[in-house]
């Protein structure tokens, strides 16, 4: 289906949810639609505090494909960044994107679970197998070089 | 060894209880006339035997579709009455334990509380207050706001939505596959499951459909003791009581399909599924063509290409682009060749190596592939061979059902009941050709160093293989005769007591071969290095 078909039949939800994530953007994240077509998103998500991603601008894009809400959104990190649970093309690995998803979640839900996922990275379920490896063995130096990423990567430009 | 007249003197009209004692008697003469004492019938002689009873029968059910809905219906109603549960909450507990009532009994009284957070039996509820018919409700799934009336509340929570988002919700579900009868409540931290009930409820028939193929697939698929049969288009599943200690799993389908409930694969006692899988990876396996290349061809000394010399002179052109011209012999350049090196045709180069020995590693290689690939070849042609006897058998059963019994009972005045022994005899055949296809594989596998073993082997199998003939012979030519002409009434009794004699003996006689080759040829083990007679001996004491 092409752009402008997409947005002229676009359900009354997702224009509901992009009012609000305009009108009260959740701290710390911002997601604005793309001109040509309504379902894909810019967003940026800065580093939590605390954390190794503290300070750095995070960019991502979201979809949402035809068949949401029931279907969920496609997430993606634009940024290069060092994580356990993010692989180096920005694929994501967070189960309220895949088996859990429910309908009744949103664009912000999802959002800040990815930003709850930059503070408490889980070694436990890696996606990137040797990042998840440096973070189980010497989390001091892991962290370091995930610090050393967000300047190198998610600052100034 | 023994003529068809012979066997026929063992038979002699007795009946099928008398033939042990029989053949006993025979036993000893057989003995002292100094003939091998494994001998086809003495092979029958063992135990009693029993015209009804084929290979063991493992304890299989074959389920169509109803029996497998009054399979789930009786599970339901008894855990409905055990567990004082709904029969759509019944219906969840026993899909998650897989249709075992035992375990979900056993895990209820155990933990009912950790069972029903598991399966999302929950009994905590959203909100409990009265509302009015005329309330309007956000649906947190379009956002919109509609009348009480068009919203739905899932019976287990209570969390509502409104119709055409469950409707939605639950139809991906059901287009995602299986996962649907597990489906949870749509609220994200909810996790109450959706019944059938529900789900029934609401979708459009064609969801309907789908669901309720899940919920009969379930029953088999997710069920360790129910397989369907993997016959194309056969719809029936094959249900296991217990497990014989012998381990084989041959099961026949209603559909006549003949399969291992283990492994899928054709029936193939006697041997085991392990050898099945390796037999059919070799049949299909490219190392054969890499064995035949080896033995017929030899690499082009140039591009390597390998090229089958299959007529002609030695001198040998390779194919474009590489062109390569040499000798097939001492694979030398040709231009190296000519009257020095004793003549164009006649290269003595090679002659002369060969004695120094420097081609013999190469042409031992050649020929041990040539031997294996033989060796192969003489195993996959017998047991190639019997399959298409079997089928041949089958077709020829087929036949015999649906045209030539009444045939027969006409000529023969004879009732089509009295004439089972023809199709048990057919039947008989196509189990036998089965078994014997199957040796073969066995006999490729039996490692070449146990000579004794192999040697009792093929002649077990050659036995098995002669007493197959007779039986065969008198079931399609013998009976032909009664088909074609006008006989003596008398004259067809004693073809009965005959077919039905060959029948019967060789279907014992192959009992034994199979379970003498799963058991691994014990008793040869045993009587290492006596003389056939005592291996004999052993076997009988058994």
């Amino acid at each position: 289906m092409s752009g402008t078909t997409a947005n002229s039949n676009l359900p009354r939800r997702i224009i509901k949810e992009t009012q609000r994530l305009l009108s009260e953007p959740a701290p710390g994240i911002s997601a604005s639609p793309s001109e040509e077509n309504l379902r894909y998103f810019n967003v940026m998500i800065l580093g939590p505090t605390q954390s190794p991603y503290e300070g750095g601008v995070f960019k991502l894009e979201l979809f949402l494909p035809e068949e949401y809400p029931m279907a969920a959104p496609k997430v993606r990190f634009l940024t290069k960044i060092y994580h356990p649970n993010i692989d180096k093309l920005g694929r994501i690995c967070l189960d309220i994107l895949k088996d859990k998803w429910s309908p009744a979640l949103q664009i912000r839900t999802v959002l800040l679970s990815i930003q709850a996922l930059l503070s408490a990275p889980n070694p436990d379920d890696p996606l990137a197998e040797n990042i998840a490896k440096h973070w189980k063995t010497d989390e001091a130096q892991a962290v370091a070089t995930a610090r050393e990423w967000t300047r190198l990567y998610a600052t100034g430009a | 060894m023994d003529s068809e007249d012979d066997m026929q003197d063992a038979w002699g009209g007795e009946s099928d209880g008398n033939l042990s004692n029989e053949n006993e008697e025979e036993d000893e003469e057989v003995s002292q006339s100094n003939e091998p004492d494994y001998g086809f019938d003495d092979f029958a002689a063992d135990d009693d035997i029993n015209p009804s009873s084929r290979l063991p029968q493992s304890n299989y059910t074959i389920l169509s579709e109803a029996d497998i809905r009054q399979r789930q219906d009786e599970a339901i109603n008894t855990i409905t009455n055990f567990l004082s549960v709904s029969k759509m909450e019944a219906g969840i507990l026993l899909r998650h334990f897989k249709w075992s009532v035992s375990k979900v009994n056993d895990e209820w009284f155990a933990d009912e509380e950790s069972v029903r957070k598991c399966v999302g039996l929950t009994a905590t509820r959203a909100e409990n207050r009265r509302r009015s018919q005329t309330e309007n409700l956000k649906c947190a799934i379009c956002f919109e706001m509609h009348p009480l009336s068009r919203m739905k509340a899932s019976p287990g929570c209570g969390h509502y939505f409104c119709e055409t988002c469950w409707t939605g919700y639950i139809h991906t579900a059901i287009n995602d596959g299986p996962g649907c009868l597990t489906l949870r409540c749509a609220d994200p931290v909810c996790g109450s499951a959706i019944g059938e009930d529900m789900v029934l409820g609401l979708v459009v028939e064609e969801d309907r459909l789908k669901y309720k193929r899940y919920l009969l697939r379930s029953f088999v698929e997710d069920n360790r003791k129910a397989k369907w049969c993997p016959a194309p288009g056969c719809e029936y599943a094959v249900e296991l009581g217990f497990v014989s200690g012998a381990g084989s799993y041959d099961v026949v389908c209603k559909c006549s399909h003949n399969f291992c409930w283990n492994c899928l694969e054709e029936a193939h006692r006697p041997v085991d599924c392990e050898t099945v899988a390796r037999w059919i990876l070799k049949n299909s396996a490219e190392s054969e063509n890499m064995n035949w290349i080896l033995a017929n061809s030899k690499p082009c000394p140039k591009c390597k290409r390998p090229i089958e010399k299959n007529q002609g002179c030695m001198h040998i052109t390779c194919t474009p682009p590489c062109k390569f011209e040499f000798c097939w012999l001492c694979l030398g350049a040709w231009t190296d060749h000519g009257e020095r090196t004793g003549g164009f045709y006649a290269c003595n180069r090679y002659e002369a190596a060969k004695q120094e020995g420097v081609y013999d590693e190469a042409d031992r290689r050649r020929d041990m592939a040539k031997n294996s690939l033989e060796r192969y070849t003489h195993y996959y042609e017998r047991w190639a061979t019997n399959e298409s006897s079997r089928a041949k058998a089958f077709s020829d059963l087929i036949q015999m059902q649906a045209v030539h019994i009444e045939k027969l009972s006409d000529k023969q005045c004879q009732p089509v009941s009295q004439l089972k022994f023809v199709t048990e005899a057919w039947l008989q055949i196509v189990e036998c050709r089965r078994v014997l296809k199957w040796t073969y594989a066995y006999g490729y596998y039996l490692p070449n160093h146990e000579h004794a073993k192999r040697h009792f082997f093929e002649y077990l199998q050659g036995e098995a293989e002669a007493g197959l003939e007779r039986l065969h012979q008198c079931a399609e030519k013998d009976l032909q005769e009664f088909l074609e002409g006008d006989t003596w009434q008398n004259n067809f009794n004693d073809f009965r007591t005959k077919l039905a004699g060959l029948t019967s003996v060789t279907r014992t006689y192959f009992e034994k071969i199979v379970r003498a080759l799963e058991n691994g040829l014990q008793d040869v083990v045993q009587g290492q290095g006596a003389q056939g007679s005592h291996v004999a001996q052993g076997s009988r004491r058994r």
